[in-house]
C-alpha cells in the first residue's frame, strides 16, 4: 500500500522543546491519529510536515512529493483549531476568495456542504459558535477534491455532538480509498471511533505507531494489589502506575497475560489508558 | 495571488471607503486654507493604512499559518501585500486628483507643477514608510504593525529630508526642486524595492507557528 504521508527522522529543535527524529507513516485510504499530551509534538510535527516551519532533519513526502509545491497543496486540505479565516469575511465571501486560490476549487460541492452544514452563507465568520467554525474549515478543505486531509487538533472545545458530526464527515470523506487522513488531537476516543492507526508522540519522541485494533485488541490493564505486583515478571510490564489502593499495570498480549498470570484481573485498555500509563506512569 | 487580494480588499473595504470620502471632503475643504494640490503629501499615506488593519486581521485570525497551506507560496504571500500597498497609494493619490481636478474646472490655479511636486513628495514618504512597516510587520510582531506604520511614516519624512539635502550638496533644490524630488522618487522606489526583496528572502526561512 502507498504512503499518503511519509514521515522520517524529523527533528527540530526548540530552546525548551526537541521534536527528536520523529518517523511514521500515514498509508492511502487510511486514518491516522496522531496522539499525544498537550506539547508533546504533534503540532510541531504537522507544522513541519506541512513546511510551516523548517526542519533541521529528516525527510517528509506528501502524495510521493518531498516539494510541497502547488500542486501538491491543491490536494491537501488542512484544518487547525480555529476556522483561521478572517471573521469579516462571510461564506459566500470566502467562497469569492478561494475560488482565486484554490484552481480545482469547486463552488458547487463548497455551497452543497454549506447547506449539508446548515451553515448560513451571508452571516460573517465571527458570528458563528465554534462547532460552526470548524465545519465551515471542513468545508472549505472537502471542497478543492483534496486527496488528504491533515486536522491538527480540529475537534478540540467541541460538543461531543458536532464532534461526532465532524467525525462522520470525516468517515465519509475515507469511503474512496484514494482519499487519507491525518488528524491529531488528545481527545482519544475520538480517534478510537475512526482511526486505522495511533502514532503516539511523547516528548518529542514516537513511542508507538501501531495499529488501533492492535492497542485495543492486545493491550491490557492488570489491576493488582502490591503483593500480586511483586509477583509479577517485570518484562512483562510495558509500564505501571500506582494508585490510592491498587496497581496499574499496562502490558501486552492480553489472553497471553491472563494465562500466565490467572488470578489477577485482566481489563481491556483504551487508548487514553494506554496513554495516561506511558505518560505518567514508571518503567 | 488573487485570492488573497481578494480577501484583503473584503477586510479593508470599509476603511478604503471611509479614506475615500475623507480625502475627497477634505480636498474641498482645503481650497479655503491652502492649496487643495497640497493633499496629494498626505493621500497616499493616509490610503495605505487599509494594509495594516488586513494585517493585523491576518494575524488575529492565524490566516498567516492557514495561507502557506494553500497553493499560494510564500514569495506570493509578501509580494500581494507590497502590491496591495501600491494600489492603495495609487488609489489615495487617484482620490486626492478628484478634488484638485474639479476645483481646477471652476477657476482655481492648481498648476501642474504643484501636482508633480506634491505628488512625488507623497508617494516618495508612503514607499520609504512602507519599505520599513511592511518588512518589520512581517517580521516582527503583526499586532504593533500599525504603530510602527505610523513611526515609519515620521522616519520617512526624516529620510527625504535628508535626501533633499544631500542632493543640495550636488545642485541647488530650491532652483531645480522637481528634479530634486524625482531623485527622492527613485531612490524611494528603489529602496520599496530592495525592502520586498529582504521582506521575501526573511519570510522564505521563518517558522510560522
Amino acid at each position: 500500500m502507498a504512503n499518503a504521508i511519509m514521515v522520517s527522522g524529523l527533528t527540530k529543535t526548540y530552546q525548551d522543546f526537541v521534536l527528536d527524529h520523529v518517523s511514521f507513516n500515514v498509508p492511502s485510504g487510511s486514518i491516522v491519529g496522531l496522539i499525544g499530551e498537550n506539547g508533546a509534538g504533534k503540532s510541531t510535527t504537522i507544522n513541519a510536515a506541512l513546511g510551516l516551519i523548517q526542519k533541521e532533519e529528516g525527510f517528509v513526502s506528501i502524495l510521493d512529493r518531498e516539494e510541497l509545491d502547488r500542486d501538491i497543496k491543491e490536494q491537501i486540505g488542512v484544518v487547525f483549531d480555529g476556522s483561521n479565516y478572517p471573521e469579516i469575511l462571510s461564506p459566500r465571501k470566502l467562497n469569492r476568495v478561494m475560488k482565486n486560490i484554490y484552481r480545482t476549487w469547486d463552488e458547487q460541492v463548497y455551497l452543497r456542504l454549506l447547506k449539508q452544514f446548515s451553515l448560513p452563507s451571508d452571516k460573517q465568520i465571527k458570528q458563528f459558535s465554534k462547532g460552526m467554525k470548524m465545519k465551515l474549515a471542513i468545508a472549505a478543505a472537502l471542497s478543492h477534491h483534496s486527496r488528504l486531509l491533515i486536522l491538527d487538533e480540529a475537534t478540540s472545545g467541541l460538543d461531543p455532538v458536532v464532534r461526532d458530526d465532524i467525525l462522520d464527515m470525516l468517515l465519509d470523506f475515507v469511503q474512496d480509498e484514494g482519499h487519507s487522513i491525518l488528524i491529531s488531537s488528545h481527545i482519544t476516543s475520538d480517534l478510537e471511533k475512526i482511526a486505522d492507526y495511533i502514532v503516539f508522540i511523547h516528548e518529542g519522541k514516537v513511542v508507538f505507531e501501531k495499529p488501533k485494533d492492535e492497542l485495543t485488541e492486545r493491550y491490557g490493564i492488570i489491576k493488582c494489589d502490591a503483593a500480586q505486583f511483586d509477583a509479577l515478571d517485570k518484562s512483562d510490564i510495558i509500564a505501571y502506575r500506582k494508585m490510592d489502593h491498587e496497581w496499574q499495570i499496562l502490558v501486552s498480549g492480553r489472553d497471553r497475560m491472563q494465562k500466565k498470570y490467572p488470578k489477577t484481573l485482566i481489563v481491556p485498555a483504551t487508548i487514553d489508558e494506554i496513554m495516561l500509563l506511558y505518560v505518567k506512569g514508571e518503567k | 495571488m488573487k485570492g488573497v487580494l481578494v480577501k484583503d480588499l473584503y477586510i479593508a473595504r470599509s476603511n478604503i471607503l471611509v479614506t475615500i470620502v475623507s480625502l475627497v471632503v477634505l480636498g474641498f475643504g482645503l481650497t479655503f486654507l491652502l492649496e487643495t494640490s497640497a493633499l496629494l503629501v498626505l493621500a497616499p499615506v493616509a490610503a495605505t493604512t487599509a494594509v495594516f488593519i488586513s494585517i493585523t486581521s491576518d494575524a488575529a485570525s492565524k490566516w498567516n499559518k492557514k495561507v502557506i497551506t494553500m497553493p499560494v507560496s510564500r514569495n506570493q504571500i509578501i509580494g500581494e501585500k507590497f502590491l496591495f500597498y501600491i494600489l492603495l497609494a495609487v488609489l489615495g493619490l487617484l482620490t486626492a486628483l478628484i478634488p484638485c481636478m474639479v476645483l481646477a474646472c471652476f477657476g482655481m490655479d492648481i498648476t501642474l507643477h504643484s501636482l508633480l511636486l506634491y505628488g512625488s513628495i507623497g508617494i516618495s514618504a508612503t514607499l520609504l514608510a512602507g519599505g520599513i512597516s511592511l518588512p518589520c510587520a512581517y517580521l516582527f510582531d503583526p499586532e504593533k504593525s500599525q504603530i510602527v506604520f505610523m513611526m515609519s511614516f515620521m522616519a520617512s519624512t526624516g529620510i527625504i529630508t535628508g535626501l533633499v539635502l544631500l542632493i543640495n550638496l550636488v545642485f541647488p533644490v530650491k532652483e531645480n526642486i522637481l528634479p530634486a524630488f524625482g531623485i527622492v522618487l527613485i531612490i524611494s522606489v528603489i529602496w520599496f524595492f530592495i525592502s520586498y526583496r529582504i521582506a521575501v528572502t526573511v519570510y522564505q526561512k521563518r517558522d510560522i507557528n
